[in-house]
């Protein structure tokens, strides 16, 4: 039991060490984008795997994250971080407002009302001619300064990804253990038996989702600095809330490392294939990542964790 | 070089990519596409376009001159005869993707150029790399108008962009005018993306420039299944032209949909895209005859070069070559022919051989009046022409200089 945990463990450890011994700078992108995407993915895990609640939304908190950064830089001149603590305050509010109806509907009903919120918010934006409308934004074309965060290196963005995404981790590993842990994993399993053990199930998914968006929003913002342009499609687009999902799905929901093991899987997957296939025959690199997705949801649909568990526990038990 | 000490980790997926170590004698450009996603049709034909330059370039083809870098011995001769290669990116029309591949071509592939890359917000992100590592961007086909206004250094454009094409509109209604024909009343229909959105900006502005106010905008969604009430306000409008920004589906639900409920402005005017598809033509053709659009590649005389590429090019796609393929393909010629000149493949030569470019008109593949780039690395002497669809295709019209047709007003449609 011992020896099981540590492997992933020293595995881990490598791999988040080896961008800062590598010199090649393609390396050092995919392992920041691999930070950033476990940051948004760990966050939805909050609400979406512990919680039970399926939210294809979110790519509202992104969007909204995102562009506070870029608004702050084109309308008042700030560097885009400056816009991360604004983006963060709105997805709180959006947390209560988009939080305490939906909450009142179950599973895929409440997963199709997310959806739906999301795809209102995407023709808000896409309409909203102040923030650049269907046009987007861009970031600062050259650093004015240091505080605009524009590095050659993806190797400083790896850092602060890599800061936030331990800080979040420490705050769900903390939640895990807490009563909210075991609150929101009851309501995960059945709200209504949660409910009748007295769990006040409506305040705490707000908790939850209060931190979950506060994380995407964030992650958004961090997008916006590094990328440096944001639009519609980019910020509020459905892919977004889709790659959130399947990447905490692929690794294991509602496990502390689900979302990074998925992460760590499908976006280096996404680059090389992208490398690899596609100049050449187009079309391919999708192909690969759909049938990775289709074996995953056909062989572990409890995600890598699951089977990781199963794999550890019965050491030889192998079908066929 | 890229041997780093994570040989052991996994992920051998991206330590098998095509590391190359040295500059070998083939001189290497990035070129970034949309292969895939909503505009790969587009990023494909350029593809294709592309692949045609690069065989004109390698081998000789003195019978192409004076179109630049068609040579007698092939190859680029300022290099010894070095033949071009290109590294090929997909930016599956993400921002995101699309700054991926400007750092991967110019890390891993070391590219000495690039360019590309389609989707204006793609062309932004990715060029915005290269300018941090000093590396020559060209940008054959991305219209937006801020992509020159960042104030960039390695950053370099040939085609017309939003107020060019505006002020073609204008320039080519002034002359309408004159005819006695009114052109005052301006209705600009546009789909609400960045696309619709960037060009109808630029026309809203240009017009109110020269003092002309636009009578109608009207905003619509490119994926929707009905443009009645869209159609219905043009007609309660009463506008002298009406200016379409649209893409495929949509312009032809507009023609269908203006034809039912019969409404037949004086003048129409589609804005390349939606209208210069061929599957318009196919579809609604019938009904809208007398539709000008804009080109800036019009194959024209048999004698002529871009009647030569546009055959070479038919017979490798067995289509025509159309306007965007064609200014991306110039992009790319351009770009080769500045590496040529600076006879170096060192990113600083080639920068200084792109300020330099000082190509005439004889020299293009395209109804360009020239290739001359200004401080912000804008083409000034980029260039488009009016094109009109009479039967079953566009015929240039305007300026009458370039004419080989006459100008037919006002819009027949379907009688």
């Amino acid at each position: 039991m011992r020896l099981s945990r540590a492997w992933p463990a020293a595995l881990l450890l490598v791999l988040v060490a080896s961008p800062f011994f590598s010199f090649n700078p393609f390396y050092q992108r995919v392992a920041a984008l691999v930070a950033l995407a476990a940051i948004s993915a760990s966050a939805w895990n909050v609400i979406g795997g512990y919680a039970g609640q399926v939210s294809f939304g979110h790519s509202v908190y992104f969007g909204v994250g995102a562009y506070a950064a870029l608004l702050v830089f084109t309308k008042l001149g700030l560097p885009p971080i400056a816009g991360a603590p604004l983006g963060i305050l709105a997805s709180l509010a959006i947390s209560v407002i988009a939080g305490l109806p939906t909450f009142r509907l179950h599973g895929h009903y409440f997963s199709m009302a997310t959806f739906a919120i999301a795809a209102l918010a995407e023709l808000l934006i896409i309409n909203w001619n102040f923030a650049g409308g269907a046009i987007g934004m861009m970031g600062p074309a050259t650093a004015r300064s240091p505080a605009d965060l524009l590095f050659r290196s993806a190797l400083p963005y790896y850092a602060i990804f890599l800061a936030v995404l331990a800080v979040l981790l420490w705050l769900t590993h903390r939640m895990q253990r807490s009563r909210m842990g075991f609150y929101l994993r009851a309501i995960g399993a059945g709200e209504r038996a949660a409910q009748s053990l007295g769990v006040p199930i409506r305040r705490y998914k707000l908790y939850a989702l209060l931190l979950s968006g506060a994380f995407t929003a964030l992650a958004g913002s961090l997008y916006a600095v590094m990328i440096g342009f944001i639009d519609p499609d980019s910020g509020f687009g459905v892919l977004i809330s889709v790659n959130m999902v399947v990447m905490a799905a692929l690794g294991g929901a509602g496990t502390l490392f689900g979302p990074l093991v998925g992460a760590v899987i499908l976006v280096p997957l996404s680059e090389a294939s992208n490398a690899i296939l596609g100049g050449g025959s187009s079309g391919a690199a999708y192909v690969a990542y759909g049938v990775i997705i289709m074996l995953i949801a056909r062989f572990c649909p409890g995600g890598l964790a699951e089977w990781w568990r199963v794999l550890t526990r019965t050491r030889r038990r192998r079908a066929a | 070089m890229a041997i780093t000490r994570r040989s052991v980790i996994a992920l051998p997926v991206l330590a098998a990519m095509p590391v190359r170590a040295f500059a070998a004698e083939p001189v290497k450009i990035g070129y970034i596409e949309a292969l895939t996603g909503n505009a790969a049709a587009a990023g494909q034909s350029i593809k294709q376009a592309a692949e045609l330059a690069t065989e004109i370039i390698n081998n000789p083809h003195p019978e192409l001159a004076p179109l630049t870098l068609a040579t007698k011995t092939g190859g680029l001769t300022n290099l010894g005869g070095a033949k071009v290669e290109i590294a090929w990116a997909d930016n599956q029309g993400s921002p995101a993707v699309a700054q991926s591949d400007a750092l991967r071509l110019i890390t891993q592939d070391h590219v000495v150029a690039l360019t590309g890359a389609y989707q204006s917000s793609c062309t932004l992100t990715s060029s915005a790399v290269a300018e941090r590592y000093g590396i020559p961007y060209l940008a054959g086909e991305s219209a937006a108008a801020n992509l020159t206004e960042r104030g960039y250094k390695w950053f370099f454009r040939t085609t017309p962009y939003g107020p060019d094409f505006a002020r073609l509109y204008l320039d080519f209604l002034a002359a309408v005018a004159k005819t006695g024909m009114a052109t005052s009343k301006i209705a600009v229909v546009h789909e609400n993306t960045d696309y619709g959105t960037s060009v109808a900006d630029s026309m809203v502005q240009t017009a109110a420039a020269r003092g002309i106010k636009v009578a109608q905008r009207i905003a619509y969604n490119a994926n929707g299944t009905d443009v009645s009430p869209q159609v219905l306000e043009l007609k309660n409008g009463k506008p002298d032209v009406v200016i379409f920004i649209s893409y495929t589906s949509d312009s032809i639900l507009y023609l269908k949909t203006m034809k039912t409920l019969g409404f037949r402005p004086p003048i129409v005017i589609g804005d390349d895209s939606g209208f210069s598809d061929p599957s318009f033509v196919k579809s609604v053709g019938p009904i809208a005859q007398g539709a000008l659009n804009r080109s800036a590649f019009v194959p024209g005389k048999p004698d002529s070069l871009t009647y030569k590429i546009n055959a070479l090019f038919k017979k490798k796609t067995g289509r025509d070559m159309d306007d965007t393929t064609a200014r991306s393909m110039q992009g790319f010629l351009v770009l080769c022919d500045a590496i040529n000149r600076a006879g170096s493949t060192k990113p600083e030569a080639i920068r200084d051989a792109l300020v330099k470019t000082d190509l005439p008109a004889s020299a293009l593949m395209i109804n360009y009046k020239g290739v001359k780039f200004n401080a912000q690395g804008q083409n000034t002497l980029a260039y488009s022409l009016m094109i009109q669809l009479q039967g079953d295709r566009y015929v240039p019209v305007w300026p009458t200089e370039a004419a080989s047709a006459k100008l037919e007003l006002p819009f027949k449609g379907w009688s």
